[in-house]
């Protein structure tokens, strides 16, 4: 029954006049049972938000609001009509040729609509430097990660069992997983290339003679582990095209400016009909800034006229997501009586994983950052980056600075130690000042290491010491 | 027995990619009632990254971070941004932002002078106003302003620009060159309490002080540090993917062990007094730095409670008991 | 089958397979996407609900256990024209960051407070030992609780 303004003023008229109201003029409306309220609440902004100027102030973050509601919505938390599930069936060899995939049986299971294999994308491989990745392997597989056939099924269930109905026939090939080992190029990740696929050397002064005219010379070598980002949102993406043979990804990518560049290129599409859009994302760290399995489900999608969609379970986050480079790290380092670092011989070895992802930055970075905040006339660092078998090494917080500055500080407190100079004082007699010259011999500005020490070793207390 | 260290460990880090260009673009759009839309390619991964850039915004235009909608994150609407990573979103995009805002502020200044009588270069935009400079009270609201140039004047108040960090290619025998525009700086001290029968390590106290430049929200860099203190003790001294012949042992959160509430020390955080011309207002960056120095700190620490040189991470109690056995029986040795 | 639960005041119904978690009957058939999917097998708390006055791993929780059982989940914590104490606080003070963890967190600290209102720091760290968080250390979250805690006695949020 319509409302017009005749029936509402009725309304108000009987209630005026206390009139019979058991036939109300206007009908009452019935929530939709799905939804749940989204309240727009309309309470006082915080005072931080509504202050100039605005530079300093703790204001409170817009989607904190929404992130204490449950109103912000993740990639998983979208859903589309007619969406479909797709799950990845995963190498089981760390090396291996394959020699053939099965798909038909999992074709032929009720509820499934579509499989994919590597040989169906237009362009298979991908890569921030080097583009030695495929986005599903086809001829070989390198590490337990990598993914070899797709599956879209009307439920993740289907889609689970159906990954089991695929035969994959593989040949294993020696592995490597050592990267020491991997140094010498007996088993190759990559045939015919080396393992070693990056390097990086910087040097200046002359380290040895440096080397010998210290008064005391330390030497040790530190490692690093194998770490994952975990951010709590797994990847997880959307796909779905429009009759235009325009495709919308929703992805969790924290890089969709870069995604788009991949999937124009993986999918073979010029830019403008790839639509790549990000919502918020649960966490990065480095592990969501390269395309994982964005281009497989366009294709799917293409294939099945259906939305589709794929989130990372949380084993798939461990085995195919990126990780920490593991960093092998030798520190030779000369001092004088006095703890005046006169030189420093650095060699580092990357474990780079089956893939090169963000190795190139990594290794740049953190050969630049190995001699640590310290004036160094005489130095010579030398890096190497190696495959193995292993889970791709990506990008993931600090891109190697952690693990060289584990070493550099250590070495840095045996050197006070040994010669009993006290940590933060041997650290002050070292350290960049305003225009010093980097490892890089760049000419650094705004520079507050100093102050950074003094000012916390004087909130920790550091001088007054209980012994 | 309980044996209690404490060490310290500094950093440096740089903002933005080594050497090759890493540019970010950005639009800003006045609104006629002098609120405003920044439109940037870049994606909120939880750093708080829409929040810093809307106040960079709001500073440039001289309005309230309040005031500024930030819309990002859809390749159809934003423009380009290499990404939230190597921390470069507060300074590169952030520079971006302040270039926009600065040519939209510029329209509105053009468009107010005749108004205020003055010449546009005698206005500055600051409290919701543009006002001539030196005599504030001769104004007019950036509202007002917007208005006027939109619909009188005819010029809307957009502004788009973008910024890359200027750099030096890196020789490829020496590898000299100025690979980063700027740096940011840090120190963190560690107690620990290390149980010399079981080589447990509790972490009592960190103290984290570090340079960030200007800080455009402080409560966000210091949910930063925290954040990065976190993963920073999980590196030291619990997490670790664990491989046997090429399969993941432990690829689940039952057996990768991270940080829990209960593992997380008190974290006392304080920040450089600090300014960076090159950056906006002042500004370098925070997210990755924080993660740095953290687990340097606690070994030195240990090394200052039980004497012991851990030189592979992490420092599993395991690890630490082994070293200390190790010390002992030398120390036996020599006695 | 059809399960029929309480949520959030609200009585609801669905009809699921057996094998169907309280979770994913939550997210995929009641539309309420605010307890998250982190880990599925109960390792890192973002699907934190509380069923009958208890704080539960709703992914570990068969919805049809759940049938007849009174559910509240982050979207009832607030109401129309107000937010939950700890909601406040928590945006006040800038304690979620991504936000992921946000609604497990918020009803495993909700339970607590209920139980104990005036918790020492380490209870509230051992109150949310099951909820894993990536991006915070957790500090700002133990301060935005103990601020709502101080809301909800009457003693005065803390400035």
């Amino acid at each position: 029954m319509a409302t017009t303004v005749k029936d509402v003023k009725k309304a108000a008229e009987a209630l005026e006049t206390n009139k019979d109201l058991t036939t109300p003029a206007v009908k009452p409306v019935t929530l939709p049972r799905d939804n749940p309220v989204v309240y727009p609440l309309t309470l006082p902004e915080s005072e931080a938000r509504l202050r100039t100027p605005a530079v300093g102030q703790r204001a409170s973050r817009p989607d904190g609001r929404l992130h204490g509601l449950g109103q912000t919505k993740y990639i998983d938390d979208l859903t589309f009509p007619h969406m479909i599930h797709a799950k990845i069936l995963r190498s089981e060899h760390a090396h291996a040729r394959i020699i053939s995939i099965d798909t038909s049986e999992a074709e032929a299971m009720p509820g499934v609509l579509a499989t994919l294999t590597g040989r169906e994308i237009p362009v298979n491989s991908f890569g921030p430097t080097l583009q030695d990745q495929p986005v599903l392997a086809a001829e070989v597989v390198r590490h337990r990660g990598d993914g070899v056939a797709a599956v879209a099924a009307v439920t993740e269930q289907i889609a689970a069992d159906a990954l089991e109905k695929i035969k994959v026939v593989y040949e294993p090939l020696p592995a490597v997983f050592d990267p020491m080992e991997a140094l010498k190029d007996e088993i190759k990740v990559h045939p015919p290339a080396s393992n070693i696929y990056a390097s990086k050397v910087i040097k200046k002064g002359d380290v040895e003679k440096a080397l010998a005219q210290s008064d005391h010379v330390f030497h040790r070598v530190f490692r690093t582990q194998m770490v994952e980002h975990v951010p709590l949102e797994p990847h997880s993406s959307i796909a779905l095209w429009d009759g235009n043979g325009r495709v919308t990804i929703y992805s969790s990518l924290g890089r969709i400016t870069l995604g788009r560049e991949d999937l124009s290129r993986t999918l073979k599409l010029p830019q403008s009909k790839v639509r790549l859009v990000g919502t918020i994302v649960g966490g990065n760290f480095g592990g969501k800034n390269e395309i994982t399995n964005e281009p497989i489900l366009a294709l799917l999608s293409k294939k099945t006229g259906r939305p589709v969609k794929c989130t990372f379970t949380r084993g798939d986050e461990f085995i195919s997501s990126t990780i920490r480079h593991p960093f092998i790290m030798d520190y030779k380092t000369g001092v004088n009586k006095e703890g005046k670092i006169l030189a420093r011989k650095i060699h580092l070895v990357l474990d780079g994983g089956a893939y090169c992802s963000w190795t190139g930055t990594t290794i740049g970075k953190g050969s630049i950052l190995a001699p640590g905040p310290y004036e160094i006339d005489n130095l010579h660092v030398e890096a190497y980056a190696v495959y193995t078998n292993k889970t791709t090494t990506g990008a993931m917080r600090g891109f190697g600075a952690p693990q060289v500055c584990f070493a550099y500080e250590s070495q840095m407190d045996d050197i006070a130690t040994k010669l009993g100079i006290d940590p933060l004082e041997i650290r002050l007699r070292n350290a960049f000042s305003e225009g010093s010259a980097s490892p890089t011999s760049q000419v650094l500005q705004s520079v507050a290491v100093k102050e950074s020490l003094i000012q916390a070793s004087e909130r920790f207390g550091w001088e007054d010491r209980p012994r | 027995m309980k044996q209690r260290g404490r060490g310290m460990a500094c950093m440096w880090y740089p903002i933005g990619f080594t050497v090759m260009a890493n540019p970010s673009a950005a639009t800003v759009k006045v609104n006629t009632d002098g609120t405003a839309t920044l439109l940037t390619g870049t994606v909120e991964t939880g750093q708080g990254a829409l929040t810093v850039l809307g106040q960079i915004a709001a500073e440039t235009l001289g309005i309230s971070t309040d005031d500024v909608h930030v819309v990002s994150g859809d390749t159809d609407s934003t423009p380009m941004d290499t990404g939230a990573i190597a921390s470069r979103t507060t300074y590169v995009t952030g520079n971006a932002i302040v270039r926009a805002a600065e040519a939209a502020r510029e329209i509105l200044f053009e468009s107010a002078a005749p108004l205020l009588n003055v010449k546009p270069d005698q206005l500055e935009a600051r409290d919701k106003r543009i006002q001539v400079l030196g005599f504030p009270s001769r104004s007019i609201s950036i509202g007002e302003a917007a208005q006027h140039s939109e619909s009188v004047v005819g010029h809307p108040a957009i502004g788009s620009a973008s910024y890359n960090p200027p750099t030096v290619a890196l020789d490829p025998e020496t590898g000299q060159g100025k690979p980063f525009n700027t740096y940011v700086y840090a120190t963190q001290i560690a107690e620990v309490e290390v149980d010399d029968e079981t080589g447990e390590v509790e972490i009592l106290r960190i103290v984290a002080v570090h340079d960030c430049g200007t800080a455009i929200n402080p409560m966000l860099v210091e949910g930063q540090i925290q954040g990065g203190i976190s993963m920073g003790v999980g590196f030291a001294l619990q997490e670790e993917i664990l491989f046997r012949d090429g399969v993941q042992v432990n690829p689940n959160l039952t057996n990768y062990i991270l940080p829990t509430s209960l593992d997380m020390p008190d974290i006392e955080v304080e920040l450089v007094d600090n300014y960076d011309p090159t950056g906006p207002f002042g500004a370098k960056g925070a997210g990755e730095p924080t993660a740095v120095p953290t687990a340097a700190a606690i070994m030195n620490a240990i090394h200052d409670a039980v004497g012991v040189r851990i030189t592979s991470l992490p420092a599993t109690a395991e690890k630490v008991m082994t070293a200390i056995m190790e010390q002992r029986g030398a120390q036996e040795q020599r006695a | 089958m059809l399960v029929q639960l309480k949520v959030n005041g609200e009585l609801r119904s669905a009809d699921v397979p057996p094998e169907t978690t309280l979770l994913k009957m939550l997210r995929e058939d009641l539309g309420l996407t605010g307890a998250k999917l982190g880990c599925d097998v109960g390792d890192c708390g973002t699907c934190t609900v509380i069923v009958d006055g208890e704080s539960v791993n709703s992914c570990l929780m068969l919805a049809a256990k759940a049938n007849g059982h009174d559910v509240t989940t982050i979207e009832g914590l607030a109401t129309s024209s107000e937010l939950h104490p700890l909601q406040k606080s928590f945006e006040e003070l800038g304690a979620l960051q991504c936000g992921f963890c946000g609604p497990g967190m918020l009803m495993s600290a909700k339970n607590l407070l209920d139980k104990n209102p005036e918790p020492s720091v380490h209870e509230i760290r051992d109150a949310l030992s099951g909820n894993l968080c990536r991006c915070t250390g957790y500090t700002k979250i133990i301060e935005a609780i103990q601020d709502a805690g101080r809301a909800m006695t009457g003693a005065g949020a803390a400035a």
